[in-house]
This record gives C-alpha cells, structure tokens and sequence, in this order.
C-alpha cells in the first residue's frame, strides 16, 4: 500500500512538473502584470511590464500587452503637450485591451483613422466611473493638456459608488501569497479554464450548508419594478455626486455607451443637461459579424474597429485637431 | 455523484483508504462498509431511491432463498415470477408507464377518439434502475435455472446488488461472478490497484476529451438540423457514434477500475466495437453486460439458435426490439433496436454471426488488410445511420434528419457552435482512433507500454488532453445514466 502511494505521488509530482514546463513552452497560460496605488491613491499597473494575455484552453485568443511608463497598456507614451492633438480613452478592461495586441488597440485605430493626433488609453480592468473621474481628477496637470477625455460607461455596473474608495479585493490580487502562486503557470492556466472551480464552489456549498439562511423572499413583479427604479435613481444621484467631487469638463468629456443597456432615464438626463455622448449601439446592431471574442465578452477585433470608427467620426464631426 | 466529479474524487479516496486500513482485517467489515458507501454514493443523488434498491434487494433474497429450498417446479416457477413480476414492475412504473398511456392516446386518436390523459404522472427516473434490476434479477433466473446456490448472507448480497463502481449504468454483472468475489475476503494487490488508477484514467479521458468535447457539436446538429446540409448531419451522426462511445465506455473503463481498487474484478463491457468488421461482432463488443444477459435470460431460453432458421430470426427480433426498449420509453429506440436487427439477421442467415468472436482486427499484424478496412468502414456506417434514431427525440425527428440528408444532399464547412476551431477535434479524433487501434487486443490494458518512460509521456499527454478539452460550461452528466 506504502509503495502504491509513494509512486502514485511521485508520478503526480513528475507530470505536475512536465505539465508546467509545458504550459509554458507552449505559453498556454497568460501573464499576469502587477498592480499598485501610485501616490495619488491610483490603482494601476506597475510600469514597463510584458506579457501575452491568453484566453480558451488551446490558446484560442493571444495577444501581447505592454504597460508603459504611466501604468497603462498602449504601445505610446502619455506626454501630451500644448500644441499636438490628444486624445484620452478612459475605461475598464474594454478600453485596456489585453485580448489585443497593444499594437492593434481602439487608440491605435482612432490614430489611423484620424492622422495627426496622439490617442491615450487609461484602460484598467474593472475601473468604474469612480475610478475614471478620480484617476482624472488626480492627474488634473495631465489631463488639462489633453483636448479631449472619452470615458466608457455601463449604466449597469459603473455607478454604484457616489465616491472613490481604493478596491481593497482587487488589490488583494497582489498579496504575496497571490503572487507566489501566480508564479505557476499551470496554476494559472487551471484557473483560466475553469478547472479550479468546482473545489470553490463545493466550498461554497458547505458553507452555506453549514450556515442555513433564511430563504430568500419572492419578489413580484411590481416590487422588481420598484427595485430597479430605485437603483436606477441611485446610479443617477452617484453620477451627479461623482462629476460634483471630482469635475467634468463638459465641453471636454464625452460618455461612450451603448443606449442598448443604458436605462432611459440616465440617457434623457444627459440629454437635457448638454453631456456629450457617443453611442455605439446603432453600429453593434447593424454589424453582420459578431462584434466580441468567442470564449470572452470582450469585443473582438471587429468590435474595435467598430468603437474606433464611431469615435472617429465623432472626432472628426467635432474638429478636434488643432491648427499647426 | 457523478464519476468526473470532484466530490467523487474526495469520496474515493476516502473509502478506499478506510476499506484497506479500517475494514479490511474481516469480510464481513468489508462488505458492511461497502454497502454504506454505495448506499451514500447513490443516496447523495436522491436518497429517496434507496428504497426502490432495498426493496429490489429484499425481494430477490428471499425468492432465491425460496426458490433454492422448494423442489416443486410450480412453487419454483411461481415465486420466479414474484421476482420478475417485482423487477419488471418497478422498472414499468418509472421507466414506461408514461410511455404506455401516451402511447394508448395515440393509439385512440388515429383511430378518431380524441382522450385527454389525466393519467401521465410526473415520475423521476431513478438513476441506474435498468441496471440494478437486471442484476438482481439475473440472481434469481440463475437460481431458478441452478446455476447457482443462493447466499445466506443479506449484506453480501445487497452488496453485490448496490455496488456503487457498477451500481448506476453497469456493468450489468451476474452473481456468479460478483457476488462470489463479494462472499470471499479481498487483499490488497498492487497490480491490481495500479490498472484499476490506469483505466479510470484513461475512462476518464473518454469521457472527457471525447464524449463532452463533441457534446456540444452534436447538440447544436441535432437541435438544428432542419437548417443544416447533408455534410453537416452525417458529420453531426458520425460525431455522435463516438461520443456515446466515448461516454459510455469511459463510465465502464472507471467503473471496472474503481472495482479493482477495491480488488474486484468486473467484467468487460467495452472490446474496441469501432473496429468491428460486422454487425454481430458489433454486438460481440458493445456493452457486452447487456448483451450477454439477454443471451443468457431470453434468447437461449426462446430457443436461441438451436431451433428452425424461422424462430431463431423470430428469436433474434424480439432480442434486438427489447434491447431497444430497454434503453427507453420512446419508439426510436424500437426502431434503433428494429433497424439492428434487420441487418443482424442477413449476417446470421449467412452462418457470419460468430466468425469474429475470438480475434480481433489484424489479429497478428500491424496494419489491416484493405477488406478489413472496408468491412470497418461498411460496420461503422450502418451502426452510425442507426443513431440517428438513438440520438432523436422522437421519430418525426429522426425521419426528419433523413429526409434532410436526402433533400439536402450538399457539402457545407461545418462552424463549432462556440467558434472553436473544427480541425482540433477531428487532429483528436484521428489520434483517439489510431490509439484504440495500438490498444485493440486488451480493452483492460490500456497503457501497456513496457519503457516507463513512454508510459509516463502517456498519462502525461492524456492529462494535457483533458486540460485541453476541459469545458466547465457544459453538463457533465453520463448519456447512459437516463436509461
């Protein structure tokens, strides 16, 4: 029996060791880069990191991210300047764009399509429009020299903070613990497919197995309905709060959002208070082709093109470039 | 508890460690403990179902008690009957009843009476019931027919009856060779253990890899397949045939493995029937279990193939149209069974029916010859245009899926439902196929390498395979447990 477990656990030992050495000759798993607060309480990535961002089992979607001296994926440095033209996109991981190559990204794109002015993307997963007007708010010298400001905004998820609070969970991404474990790609990897999931949620069960809560209370149709005005309302006071802390520059600014998913009532107030949107939902709707990646959410390369062009237009509609 | 879950992988260790180091010193600790653990294995499932086992369990212990101690044949054949009439009973009510009174209203309809049922009931199939009251039921046809002497020990038996490795979809074993391994003491053997871990892993990798990576290829086929060209459908069938394969010889595969970890030996139920160079040699490798016991408890005694040509095709019929129904309450798996024994009977009137049965493909060469392969390929197209009604939900759609192929008759790049690539799956299936064929002469050994070191690349690619194929999205669920 003693022999049937020494082997057993040696043969596990070798291939764990074997199945490491291979995910990463293969680059099956995606580079992590580290996160911290700058000085100004501004959550972002350490500078001057490379990687390749990995998604699907068989590496069905591979990309390379570059963070540049500012703590943000883009293949650009930010050094705006009084006299060139820049632009800002500010947002969460669709605007980051690790499932792209930083090379091929929406800035990049907006480039192409509009010569002669620099884009900047401040894209970090998970950023709301706390994190944007308070990341704007504590660059201020930076982003004055920057003609415009694009920030991505989901109704949904963006404003549920009235105010900017460091996301503790996010950074705990990072603890050393975290971080040592991240050091196995095959960890990782394991991770990414979902292998690891079903020990969470049978840790999970136990618990709430173990701690039996009251079931939880059917809601009809009319108190759903009320939930969701009240939330909507909520969201509505948190965007008034946040552009009241920390400024908007509304000849600057420009939301960026999809009218699909927006509640109706933040969309007349921006509509009667003279904020500048773009809306991208028309183009979505109209596209043939799908617009995000297969084993993710994200937008795909189609998808950028589409934001890139919708923004374009608005660029070039407003006449943002300056006259040399 | 499903086998490729990970609540099984914790519970496994467990009673195997406390089997051999706890429970191990008497034989009757040993089939105590046994019996808790298949009863908490199935109970965690729905334990309400216990009973249906009990029950089955009670009954045929005390008829083969009965049935051993009587020599009067009525009294004999009578209480037979009480364990058939149970087993089929309880099998009739959960599996069929539903079927029969839907089946009676249209019935009635065609013939222009118009019935609304208030009879249909909402029944739970309880998983594994086909199997388990086969199994006991073979106990006491076995003692009826004194091929054997009935246990008195009741934990032995209902040991035998729920053991959990075989107890949800097989294999269907008989009490000649479970239960006198149940009633003697086991000892840890080594070797034993080591090929039981090797075919769950290699089980698990059929399952895996094959069955739940084609899962979602041949849904999407078979939901759509009104909008699909011909190329599409027979890609959607042929993908099918492999992935029951997959699924139900990787839960055999574990089974028998988890068995020897606990030093017992279960019967086969998988010889490689993708190699088949006929339809009987088909049935000679596929789910072996089931086959033998219809052999054994209905074709022999009908006579089998000792009587007239005419009965023994009579015979072969009622084999294959009750095979079929076993497999479920719908007309298409009738049909399945119907269509199987159509060309079934063409190779037994040509005296071809048992040519195969003792050696396989290229029985000492390496590659086949070119009849073999046409003889593979003719085999594996007739049982794969019989999935179609397997897989069907009804025989409108399985007629449908025909009709298609025929009205259809076009080639069209097939694109994954979930835009993965196509040309993974079919690099793996090639790969799959061309390592059966390595392995073909023993299904229980699947890896017989003699270097150590191609045995660990092995386990090591089967692991990568299944890392690689691993979809956490989709029910993971065996295709034979609702049967």
């Amino acid at each position: 029996m003693k022999k049937l477990f020494l082997k057993s656990g040696l043969y596990i030992l070798l291939i764990l060791i074997v199945l490491e050495a291979i995910i990463r000759v293969f680059h099956l798993g995606k580079d992590t880069p580290t996160r911290f607060l700058d000085e100004y309480k501004v959550e972002k990535w350490v500078p001057n990191q490379n990687g390749f961002s990995v998604t699907g089992n068989r590496r069905q979607n591979f990309s390379e991210f570059h963070i540049n001296n500012s703590g943000f994926n883009s293949y650009r440095e930010f050094t705006p300047t009084h006299d060139q033209t820049e632009i800002a996109l500010v947002g969460d991981s669709f605007i980051e764009g690790f499932h792209q190559d930083y090379y091929n990204s929406i800035g990049k794109k907006i480039e192409n399509n509009v010569p002669g002015i620099e884009v900047y993307e401040y894209g970090y997963a998970g950023y709301d429009f706390a994190d944007q007007l308070h990341l704007i708010h504590s660059y201020k010298k930076q982003f004055d020299l920057i003609d415009h400001v694009i920030l991505g905004i989901k109704f949904s998820n963006d404003l549920t903070r009235s105010e900017y609070k460091v996301v503790s969970g996010r950074l705990a991404l990072d603890t050393p613990v975290n971080r040592l474990l991240k050091k196995s790609k095959l960890l990782v990897y394991c991770k990414s497919i979902g292998i690891l999931d079903p020990p969470q949620e049978l840790l999970y069960k136990i618990r709430k197995f173990i701690v039996s809560k009251q079931p939880e209370k059917q809601i009809d149709e009319k108190e759903a309905l009320r939930i969701k005005d009240e939330k909507e309302r909520k969201y509505l006071a948190n965007f008034e709060s946040l552009i009241n802390k920390y400024g908007y520059d509304k000849n600057r600014f420009t939301l960026l959002l999809d009218s699909r998913i927006t509640s109706p009532i933040f969309l007349s107030y921006l509509d009667q208070n003279d904020f500048k949107y773009i809306d991208f939902s028309n183009t979505f709707k109209e596209s043939k082709r799908s617009t995000t990646l297969i084993y993710d959410r994200h937008w795909n390369n189609h998808g950028r093109t589409l934001i890139a062009r919708a923004i374009s237009n608005y660029l070039q509609h407003k006449d943002i470039r300056k006259s040399k | 508890m499903l086998f490729n879950s990970l609540e099984f992988f914790i519970f496994l260790p467990i009673v195997f460690i406390a089997y051999w180091y706890i429970f191990n010193k008497k034989i009757r600790a040993q089939n105590m403990f046994l019996l808790v653990a298949s009863y908490v294995f199935y109970g965690l499932w729905d334990w309400r179902f216990l009973f249906l086992i009990l029950a089955s369990t009670i009954v045929d212990f005390f008829t083969g008690q009965i049935i051993h101690s009587s020599d009067v044949t009525k009294k004999r054949k009578a209480w037979l009957w009480v364990s058939v009439l149970f087993n089929v009973g309880l099998l009739g009510f959960f599996k069929y009843y539903n079927f029969f009174v839907d089946s009676w209203i249209d019935f009635v309809s065609v013939l222009g009476y118009d019935i609304k049922s208030t009879w249909t009931l909402q029944i739970i199939l309880p998983v594994g019931i086909s199997f388990y009251t086969f199994q006991t039921m073979s106990y006491s046809l076995d003692i009826y027919y004194k091929r054997l002497t009935p246990t008195k020990d009741f934990i032995s038996f209902a040991t035998f009856v729920s053991f959990f490795p075989q107890l949800v979809a097989g294999p269907i074993e008989r009490a000649s060779n479970l239960l006198s391994q149940i009633t003697t003491k086991r000892v840890f053997d080594y070797v034993q253990c080591t090929d039981g871990l090797k075919l769950i892993l290699w089980g698990l990798f059929k399952k895996i890899v094959i069955a739940d990576a084609l899962a979602p290829i041949v849904d999407d086929i078979f939901a759509n397949y009104g909008s699909y060209p011909a190329s599409t459908l027979i890609l959607g069938v042929s993908l099918f045939s492999f992935q029951v394969y997959g699924d139900f010889s990787g839960y055999s595969d574990i089974a028998i493995g988890t068995a020897k970890l606990f030093g017992i030996e279960l019967m086969s139920n998988f010889k490689f029937p993708v190699f088949s160079r006929n339809v009987a040699e088909y049935w000679q490798r596929w789910h072996v279990s089931l086959s033998t016991w219809f052999r054994h408890y209905v074709y022999i005694p009908l006579g089998g193939s000792r009587v007239s040509k005419l009965k023994s095709v009579r015979n072969i019929i009622i084999i294959f149209l009750v095979s079929g129904f076993w497999h479920g309450a719908n007309w298409t798996f009738i049909a399945w069974g119907a269509f199987h024994a159509l060309i079934y009977i063409p190779i037994f009137l040509m005296g071809r029916n048992r040519m195969y049965m003792n050696n396989v493909v290229a029985e000492n060469r390496w590659f086949p010859t070119i009849t073999e392969i046409l003889q593979i390929l003719v085999t594996f197209s007739l049982v794969t245009f019989s999935r179609v009604f397997f897989r069907s939900q009804s025989i409108t759609d399985a007629f449908g899926f025909l009709e298609q192929i025929c009205t259809n008759f076009t080639y069209e790049a097939y694109e994954h439902p979930l835009g993965y690539r196509m040309i993974d799956y079919f690099l793996l299936l090639g790969a799959f196929v061309l390592y059966e064929y390595r392995i073909r002469r023993d299904e229980r050994a699947p890896f017989k390498f003699k270097s150590k070191i191609v045995r660990f690349i092995a386990y090591t690619l089967v692991i990568l395979g299944m890392l690689l194929f691993f979809d956490d999205q989709i029910d993971r669920s065996f295709i034979y447990f609702q049967f």
